[in-house]
């Protein structure tokens, strides 16, 4: 309005001697422009060729099992039928609980890090959480065998049998590498991403607000969960949808964990398996040209699920806030 | 709290200590000093001996100073005398910063607010508090509005949209606003996101309203508008406002504060004070020979 008009009247009318300065300028700053287009236009390029190469790589299976390749349920090498529908359950499956889980104990700690923690001990726990993506996912792995699975087996198992053991998803035997297993230690994994960015929006919002909730008598509690969570939900989403796309296409722990049988379940203790998984487990063993056609189609799914996956984090951050 | 039942019920009939020159500190306010006359304007908040650190910086020195009710009191001075963190004393939101402490004692009606034991929510629901840039709530106009009201009280939907339609109309944004009441309250203009805070604070029914520099971040019609609300909101309401523009200090007020460098220079009634400053550096204040 008004600060526009100031600003468009105080802008200064170069001098005509300073044309040949005034070209130079022009020139640097459309190649500037240029290298700043190129780069987003080579991440197209990049996702586009990726994903030409993952059809072409899958064509024999696409050709042979077509759009039933997604709900079949077979995967048998020996009699090559393929199908995907146990691994997209596996992948889908996981990744949702873990993001479930990591999301709500990821916020909470974001808050309690970023508004209620001593200002050293918030300092350090965040260092500390954000260390904890930086470890290696085999170490994940390796922790979800030996520790993890037992606990699940043996303690956890059980005792939500014991509680919810009417649904479905906690009936029939208690594996120690089974899904649910997996979804713990993908939770594990994605909270890092969560509590961080969280964290760093909640600091970043300016204390005006902060002080104008406590002034009309909010709680620090109130003030947290009714303003500054608000304020930041836009990024919670962003964050999540992050997090998730990192659950969906985690490999190797996964791997360790969730048993490795191609079957659909509907019991969280039994054994799975995921798109991710899978593919790695037996790229070198693809013996024939439809099998590799198969496992490469795997990968263009993963591709498309992640695709829909931050699609629909848009589209929900843009319909529930406006 | 009630006034009439405190200890302190006499303090409020007192005269303003005006300080001696060059002193530091103010000397208490003798309740001797009873002047029949200011009956009808009691002492709404009663600042008494305090000092306030940033660490061990001391922001504010000896400060004693009572605010009337159904009046308006203006803070002014240079920046970084101390008037901001006076007035963010009276509500302890201060407090929110772990390396600042206050001492002394802030009455309000009579009860110490500075003591460890008060109730602290409660007492900030009687002091609404609006600040220098707006503060809107992320969620719509009405919830804004709703916001206070629905931390104390649980009202039926027909008096919650009462509450909220009278609370903006005291603000005059009522009729910019009533067909959009579910829209954010970002998006308004900063004016009327101001108003908006203003109607938030006074939608809980508060007795004091502290602004600080509510008028620095906007444009003059919004200014205009703004001061406009504050004369109008005089009658109800012990009305705190700190400001370094001068001639609204003078517009508005009922009495003024000079602050500088932590201490209270004077403290009188505005035309006074504008007219026939006491002290010195008061009177280089305001008519601009520094600050």
């Amino acid at each position: 309005m008004t600060e526009q008009a100031i600003a468009a009247s105080a802008t200064p009318r170069p001098g005509a001697g300073s044309r040949k300065l005034r070209q130079a300028e022009r020139v640097g700053s459309a190649i500037f422009v240029g290298m700043l287009r190129g780069s987003c236009w080579l991440f197209l390029l990049i996702v586009l060729g990726l994903a030409a190469e993952l059809i072409w790589g899958a064509r024999l299976s696409l050709r042979k099992f077509g759009i039933g390749f997604l709900w079949s349920t077979q995967w048998n090498p020996v009699t090559e039928q393929f199908g995907a529908a146990p691994f997209i359950y596996g992948t889908v499956v996981t990744s949702v609980i873990a993001l479930a889980l990591a999301a709500i104990v990821g916020v909470m700690a974001a808050i309690y890090l970023a508004e209620f923690a001593p200002r050293r001990v918030g300092a350090y726990l965040g260092l500390l959480i954000e260390l904890l993506a930086a470890v290696p996912s085999i170490v994940y792995g390796l922790w979800g065998l030996f520790v993890l699975a037992p606990i699940v087996a043996n303690w956890i198992g059980p005792a939500l049998q014991s509680v919810l053991g009417f649904l479905p998803f906690f009936q029939g035997t208690i594996y120690g590498v089974n899904v649910l297993t997996a979804a713990f230690i993908l939770t594990l994994m994605i909270i890092p991403t969560i509590t961080a960015i969280t964290r760093d929006l909640i600091v970043a919002i300016p204390m005006r607000f902060r002080e104008a909730a406590l002034a009309l008598g909010a709680t620090p509690w109130e003030m947290a969960v009714k303003v500054v969570l608000p304020s930041v939900r836009r990024g919670i989403i962003g964050a999540s949808m992050l997090a998730f796309g990192r659950a969906l296409g985690e490999t190797i722990a996964a791997t360790m964990v969730i048993g490795n049988r191609p079957v659909i379940s509907a019991s969280l203790f039994a054994p799975g398996y995921t798109i991710a998984s899978v593919i790695a487990n037996e790229f070198t063993e693809a013996t024939s040209d439809l099998y590799l056609s198969a496992l490469i189609e795997l990968g263009l799914i993963l591709l498309v699920v992640s695709i829909l996956v931050i699609g629909m984090g848009r589209l929900m951050v843009r319909l529930l806030i406006r | 709290m009630d006034i009439e039942n405190s200890p302190r019920a006499g303090m409020w009939l007192a005269r303003v200590a005006v300080p001696a020159p060059g002193a530091s500190a103010l000397p208490p306010v003798q309740p001797e000093a009873v002047a029949p006359a200011a009956a009808e304007v009691r002492v709404k908040v009663d600042i008494r001996d305090v000092d306030f650190f940033y660490g061990k910086t001391q922001a504010l020195k000896n400060i004693n100073m009572s605010l009337r009710d159904r009046r308006v009191t203006a803070f002014i001075g240079p920046s970084g005398c101390g008037k901001s963190t006076l007035l963010r004393i009276v509500n302890r939101i201060y407090e929110l910063y772990p390396n600042q402490t206050a001492t002394g004692e802030v009455l309000v009606d009579g009860q110490n607010i500075l003591a460890s034991t008060f109730d602290l929510n409660a007492v900030r629901s009687k002091i609404g508090m609006v600040f220098q840039r707006p503060t809107p709530f992320p969620m719509s106009i009405y919830d804004n509005i709703a916001f206070g009201i629905r931390l104390y009280e649980k009202l039926p939907t027909s008096e919650m949209d009462n509450r909220v339609e009278s609370a903006l109309r005291r603000t005059a944004l009522w009729d910019e606003v009533k067909d959009k009441l579910r829209q954010s309250g970002l998006s308004l203009s900063g004016g009327q996101q101001q108003r908006l805070c203003i109607a938030r604070a006074i939608a809980v029914q508060p007795e004091v309203l502290l602004l600080d520099e509510p008028a620095s971040a906007l444009d003059p019609i919004s200014t205009q508008r703004i001061e406009e609300l504050i004369a109008e909101l005089r009658p109800d309401y012990c009305i705190v406002i700190v400001t370094h523009n001068m001639q609204q200090a003078a517009r508005c007020s009922d009495y003024t504060a000079f602050m500088y460098l932590g201490e209270l220079i004077e403290f009188d009634e505005t035309e006074r004070m504008f007219t026939h400053p006491r002290e010195k550096r008061t009177e280089d204040y305001i008519t601009g020979r520094f600050g």
